[in-house]
């Protein structure tokens, strides 16, 4: 770019030259010239006169000169000396005389070059970055904008055109490009395959494309019937700003989608962790309607929803445990990402299974031109990732790894405690795709990741992510396609104890899910799109077995009884645009789900506190039997409707069914939790939300602003008795209650997209309540009444900013504050069995103290050499830059038989880091 | 860059925290104590009172208390110290009925425990002792054959002798000094008793069988190692209810603070008021015997490696009282006597002489560093050897 700046700039300077010399060009040409190379005789005829050749020697190097004249013109000696040569010239009123092959051009301006017609202007998209015309831009993208298309033929009224945008220099599908007509306002955006299908009246259009990180182009087509059309974009590298837009910059607006939250990895790249290392889930905490319990947790509580009630999807396949080493890191690669998509009201029917959200997480496409990589260095991670095609233009692979030296960290210390811990994870990810032919394609994703850590004792920890799932995708037509996607999840953890070898053991606890789904997307008219499908997944769960490690162990194997429950769905969902400004999409999801055996199910006295007195019968249940059965239909309705051109109003009623729960007896989510399927004794846990909200844009779509308000209930999720046992326990349903919760809150949400300072703002007020009125009081919990839940935290902003000096320096800037989250307090202390003790209040009634953190860090970027062998950046970053010790936990316990209150925080101090990244 | 504080890593981001004081604690009956069906039963009865409070715990004094079995059976307990309430004698319970406190407050409320079966607590099989080179282990071994207790309980008394570094030849008295009249005891004995719950079950072994659990940790440089240590440990064998109490006792008030702790729950135990639902009470009142074991352990028995210490090492070397100081106008000898050790917190230990041998001045410490009595006591117990 910069190169092109200069020889824009020295073309300037010659015109101005050629100015000055204008007058004086009608000199004539004398002399004898004998076969002469046309480069010297252009030089002969330029030193006698003022005229200036351009010509591209190549062209001319087997031109020569025989010529004899006296006192001519130059127009004139030009003419005699090409006639019969097949060359043209051409001299314009400067005094510059092109040469040329095949035909003369007219070097006059056309009349109007600076004056265009004024309704061009207005023609022209406030938006559109004025870029230099086409300069810059690569050869293909650039006669591709000038092309006119005529696609399909036979074609009457409306027709459809669909193909796929993708990046011209690596292949990669673009996700979430709009295309449209301005003429007709028809327009339409590619999905995450990079596809899109647009219905049009037959005719000529200009389709216009933008989309996050492409340079804006065009097309020109004239459509004669249904066709394809396949679109390469380029990279926007120049832009000066990182490109933190939407795909449809009125997207907020113009969507039909409320309580969505689409963030893409350059955004997420600016906000500083504490690690140094790019953290979707951190990211996510920041925006409204998202808290956590506190920053030892990747554990996402979304609008008052516990944190099993988030189905977070890594390319369809769900992941059981987000984190890495106790939450401090998400088990996510950022260099395999593409984007994330929080769905927090207004779920698609598409997806279930959780209550209170979705999480899409998608993986880039490789490099389907060349073999590159990237890879970042950390004071805690290392990275590296490589992709390249497989087979050029057709099929590529990418593969990222990541790995942790915590462990050696912990040895560096002097503490002792510190020798004998140990902390390590990794994570390798892995994402195929092929594309078969024009209708075919197919999409293989595997993960793997792997936690150990042992903290100053003799139990070692240890947690597996496994996760694949295979994508075939057909085009059946231009307005219909369809995915086949089968997926397996695994995670399993175990601890094992070896110091006392009589108490030698191993616990261990494995999940598996196995799925298989088809999704199809038809698009019978511009109006209307319907999405329908049907899925079904088997999971397996080994609830837990506990056995004796070595011979001298005198452990007593127990082992859990194997859980088996199969999910089925299916669902139809359509969107109908009534007007351009009102549009509605219902969906219904309808949801079974069997518990299966082979099992032996307790039956328990009816109303009463359920325990093992209190077990009546045990039923047996032979494999594959169906042992419950649970089913009902999940409704997702929204509608739009645009105020105007740049505000709307949005309202949408959502309800979700989830069939599997996480057990969970501490605040923060713990890699020992557990997930326990529902069955006779367990109900699943059901939720309704409704919620509304008005949007509207400022300053040309650059500024989005929301308010959504909601209010929601939750029935049936999983709440302990006080002292529960979650490991190992026959009959877990005598340690569970059954709660139920309602959450309510507004959010206000402002984001500025683009600019050298962008970032968002905002802030929430919600209150997330939970009541335990179980038949017996013996199990009620604060007396059968309402409580805040743990992570109820009323007041909640957050400030996330990226200002942009220069090309290659910026800074951003994080502010979180938060009310700090219940707690349960002691009230009084006594005496018993030589130490003091505390009774404690009713269960969240009182709160630690608020949160607040700011975070700073600074990118700089390498230079912007196009050939350089490697391109880095360096991120320096301080993670609470106050240092402010915010309690993540207040707690009473007695030390030598006194009672003391102690405050536990995760980061006490500011953390700086230095991260660099690379990619080649 | 090593230096954040990782909640995990570094005990420095755990801070000591005082809430707002919360105003009119709960005043709730503290019942302390079980029923023990071979031997003295002793209860103590006191009440709850505020976090902040540095005063001992209030007493519940002159309750009427008395233990009932299910056939109605009485026997009653008396108070002996304020707050404390024992049977007259060693009962023998017939450990075939269950049993239950039964008290009535002075303040006219009535209260009582659960019925409780009686269980016989198996003897101690060894208490055996491990010197690791992170300190002396003490470890308790279990078993009963019949696999009816699988519930354990333990509680120690811990006592070590205690070895002044200093004898004091002479005593100020009066405003003079002269030789010491009683000498100071060269011997004490310290005394601790437990204060964790120490809880172990064997529910998921084959066997009912305890092997080597560890109830104590003395890091080397403990003083109570220096010379000759003992511990008596007390076994209670206890039921599944009363178990799970502890368990959660402990889980409340003690290994809680790491980040996957459970959250605190409220928790009362198996006495309820009969005369207002709404009025508490805490405690659980098990019925068990108890089984004891003690060992002695000298400073011998020990690695020769550990540099053990007497807890004294702050006390050497000891001070000197010059009554003649190289400065100009010296005060008079005997106002400097009255200055050092007039207060009974300075004791003088020996006079030391010049060369013409004219007493020049006194060694002296603090009397911390020279009566163990400070630490211990000087009665020798009936059972140290």
């Amino acid at each position: 770019m910069k190169q092109a700046y200069s020889a824009f700039f020295i073309l300037l300077l010659l015109g101005q030259s050629f100015a000055s010399h204008g007058q004086q060009a009608e000199k004539t040409v004398s002399g004898t010239f004998t076969h002469l190379p046309f480069e010297q005789f252009a030089s002969q005829v330029e030193a006698q006169t003022k005229v200036r050749f351009y010509f591209d020697p190549k062209t001319v190097d087997s031109l020569f000169v025989t010529l004899q004249v006296q006192a001519q013109p130059v127009s004139v000696v030009l003419e005699q000396a090409l006639q019969g040569t097949g060359f043209h010239f051409a001299i314009d009123d400067e005094g510059r005389a092109f040469i040329t092959s095949g035909g003369a051009i007219n070097p006059a301006l056309a009349a109007d070059f600076f004056q265009p017609k004024a309704a061009e202007t207005t023609d022209k998209p406030t938006d559109e970055p004025v870029t230099a015309g086409p300069v810059g831009r690569s050869r293909y993208v650039t006669a591709a904008e000038y092309k006119v298309y005529e696609i399909g033929a036979g074609g009457a009224g409306r027709v459809t055109l669909a193909g796929h945008i993708r990046d011209q220099k690596t292949g990669e599908p673009v996700i979430g490009a709009s295309i449209y007509s301005e003429s007709t306002s028809i327009g339409a955006s590619t999905d995450q395959f990079g596809y899109y299908s647009l219905t049009l009246p037959v005719g000529r259009h200009d389709l216009k494309v933008r989309g996050v990180g492409i340079k804006n182009t065009k097309r020109q087509v004239v459509l004669r019937g249904n066709g394809k059309l396949e679109i390469e974009v380029e990279e926007d590298i120049v832009t000066l700003k990182e490109v933190v837009i939407e795909a449809e910059k009125d997207k907020n607006v113009s969507g039909m989608q409320m309580g969505l939250e689409k963030l893409d990895i350059k955004t997420m790249r600016q906000v500083p962790t504490a690690f140094g290392e790019t953290d979707i889930l951190r990211v996510i905490m920041t925006l409204p309607g998202v808290k956590t319990v506190g920053e030892g947790s990747t554990g996402l509580n979304v609008r008052g929803g516990a944190t099993d009630q988030n189905l977070i999807l890594f390319n369809d396949a769900t992941v059981y445990n987000p984190s890495h080493l106790f939450g401090f890191f998400s088990a996510f690669n950022p260099d395999i990402l593409q984007g994330v998509e929080l769905y927090k009201s207004a779920i698609p029917a598409k997806y279930g299974g959780r209550l209170s959200s979705v999480l899409d997480i998608s993986t880039r496409e490789g490099n389907k031109k060349k073999f590159s990589g990237s890879g970042g260095i950390g004071p805690l991670t290392s990275r590296l990732t490589l992709e390249g095609p497989l087979v050029k233009d057709k099929s590529s692979f990418i593969v990222s790894g990541r790995a942790s030296y915590s462990d050696w960290i912990l040895k560096q210390l002097s503490d002792k405690n510190f020798a004998q811990s140990s902390a390590a994870f990794y994570d390798i990810s892995a994402h195929i795709v092929h594309e078969i032919d024009d209708k075919n394609s197919i999409y293989a994703t595997g993960y793997f990741s792997s936690d150990r850590f042992r903290l100053a004792s003799d139990t070692t920890y240890h947690y597996v992510n496994q996760n694949a799932s295979l994508k075939w995708r057909h085009n059946f037509n231009n307005q219909l396609y369809g995915v086949l996607t089968g997926t397996y999840s695994h995670y399993d953890y175990d601890v094992t104890s070896r110091q006392n070898e009589v108490n030698a053991s191993e616990l261990k606890y494995a999940i598996d899910q196995t799925g298989l789904k088809a999704d199809f997307s038809y698009f019978p008219n511009s109006r209307h799109t319907v999405d329908f499908g049907v899925s079904s997944q088997l999971y397996r769960v080994s609830p837990g077995s506990f056995q004796p490690l070595g011979a001298a162990s005198l452990i007593k194997p127990d082992v859990l009884a194997q859980e088996k429950g199969l999910e089925s769905a299916l669902y139809v969902s359509d969107r109908f645009d009534i007007t351009p400004r009102f549009s509605v999409s219902a969906g219904l999801r309808y949801s079974l789900y069997q518990a299966l055996g082979p099992r032996a199910v307790y039956r328990y006295a009816p109303g009463e506190s359920r325990s093992e007195a209190t077990i009546t019968d045990t039923v047996r249940y032979g494999n594959n039997q169906v042992l419950a059965t649970y089913h009902g239909p999940e409704y997702r309705l929204s509608a739009r409707y645009s105020v105007s051109d740049n505000s709307s109003m949005k309202a949408s009623y959502t309800r979700t069914r989830q069939y599997i729960s996480q057990l969970t007896n501490t605040a923060s989510v713990s890699p020992t939790d557990s997930w326990k399927l529902s069955d006779n004794n367990i109900r699943p846990q059901v939720g309704d939300q409704f919620s509304v909200g008005y949007y509207r844009n400022f300053k040309s779509n650059t500024i989005e602003a929301s308010v959504e308000t909601y209010y929601k209930t939750l029935r049936d999720f999983v709440d302990y008795k006080s002292g529960a046992t979650l490991v190992l326990n026959h009959h877990i349903e005598t340690d569970i209650i059954n709660a139920e919760g309602k959450a309510y809150g507004v959010e206000v949400f402002v984001k500025k997209l683009t600019g050298k300072l962008n970032g968002w703002v905002g802030y929430t007020y919600s209150r997330s309540l939970v009541r335990v009125n179980a038949a017996t009081t013996a199990d009620m919990v604060n007396g059968g009444s309402y409580y805040p839940s743990n992570f109820d935290k009323p007041h909640d902003f957050s400030l996330v900013s990226n200002y942009r000096f220069s090309r290659r320096f910026s800074t951003s800037l994080n502010f979180n504050y938060s009310t700090g989250r219940p707690i349960t307090l002691p009230l009084a202390k006594y005496y018993v069995s030589g130490s003091e003790r505390v009774y404690y209040s009713d269960r969240n009634a009182y709160r630690v103290p608020d949160y607040l953190r700011l975070d700073l860090a600074l990118n700089i970027e390498g230079g912007h050499k196009v050939n350089k062998l490697a391109h880095s950046s360096w991120t320096v970053g301080v993670y609470n830059l106050t240092g402010r010790r915010n309690p993540y936990s207040v707690y009473f316990k007695s030390v030598n038989g006194q009672i003391k209150g102690y405050q536990l925080s995760i980061f006490g101090n500011p953390i700086p880091t230095v991260t660099y990244n690379f990619k080649f | 860059m090593l230096r954040w504080c990782l909640a995990l890593l570094l005990p420095a981001c755990t801070e000591p925290y005082s809430p707002a004081p919360i105003s009119s604690p709960p005043n709730y009956l503290v019942v302390d104590g079980f029923i023990n069906p071979l031997g003295m039963t002793t209860i103590r009865l006191s009440r709850t009172y505020a976090i902040a409070s540095k005063a001992a715990p209030p007493a519940e004094t002159r309750a009427t208390v008395y233990i009932e079995d299910d056939g109605g059976a009485r026997y009653p307990l008396r108070e002996t110290v304020a707050g404390t309430y024992a049977s007259a004698s060693a009962l023998v319970l017939n450990t075939t009925r269950k049993y239950r406190l039964h008290l009535n407050t002075q303040g006219g409320k009535e209260y009582a425990s659960d019925y409780v079966p009686a269980k016989i607590t198996p003897p101690i099989d060894a208490v055996n002792w491990r010197a690791e080179s992170t300190g002396l282990d003490i470890y308790v071994n279990a078993h009963d054959a019949a696999n009816a207790t699988q519930y354990y309980r333990w509680e120690y008394a811990e006592t070590w002798e205690i070895r002044s570094p200093y004898s004091p030849s002479v005593e100020y008295v009066n405003g003079a000094m002269r030789p010491i009249a009683v000498p100071f005891p060269g011997v004490c004995w310290g005394n601790a008793a437990s204060s964790a719950v120490q809880i172990d079950k064997t529910t998921a072994l084959s066997q009912d069988v305890v092997a080597n659990y560890r109830l104590r940790r003395l890091p080397p440089s403990s003083e109570l190692l220096y010379s000759r240590y003992s511990i008596l440990v007390q076994q209670y064998a206890l039921t599944k209810e009363e178990y799970a109490y502890w368990e959660l006792l402990r889980k409340n008030t003690e290994s809680i603070g790491s980040l996957f702790d459970p959250q605190p729950a409220q928790l009362t135990g198996n006495v309820r008021s009969l005369s207002s639902s709404a009025d508490l009470a805490l405690g659980f009142v098990g019925v068990h015997s108890r089984t004891e074991k003690r060992i002695f352990i000298s400073r011998q028995d020990l690695p020769g490696t550990w540099r053990l210490l007497s807890g004294y090492e702050g006390c050497l070397p000891p001070d000197t009282i010059s009554l003649y100081p190289p400065v100009p106008r010296p005060p008079l000898p005997a106002d400097i006597l009255r200055g050092a050790f007039g207060s009974p917190d300075y004791i003088p230990v020996d006079p030391y002489t010049g060369a013409s041998g004219r007493v020049d001045g006194y060694t002296a410490k603090s009397r911390g560093c020279i009566d163990c009595r400070t630490r211990g006591t000087s009665v020798k117990p009936s059972y140290w050897p």
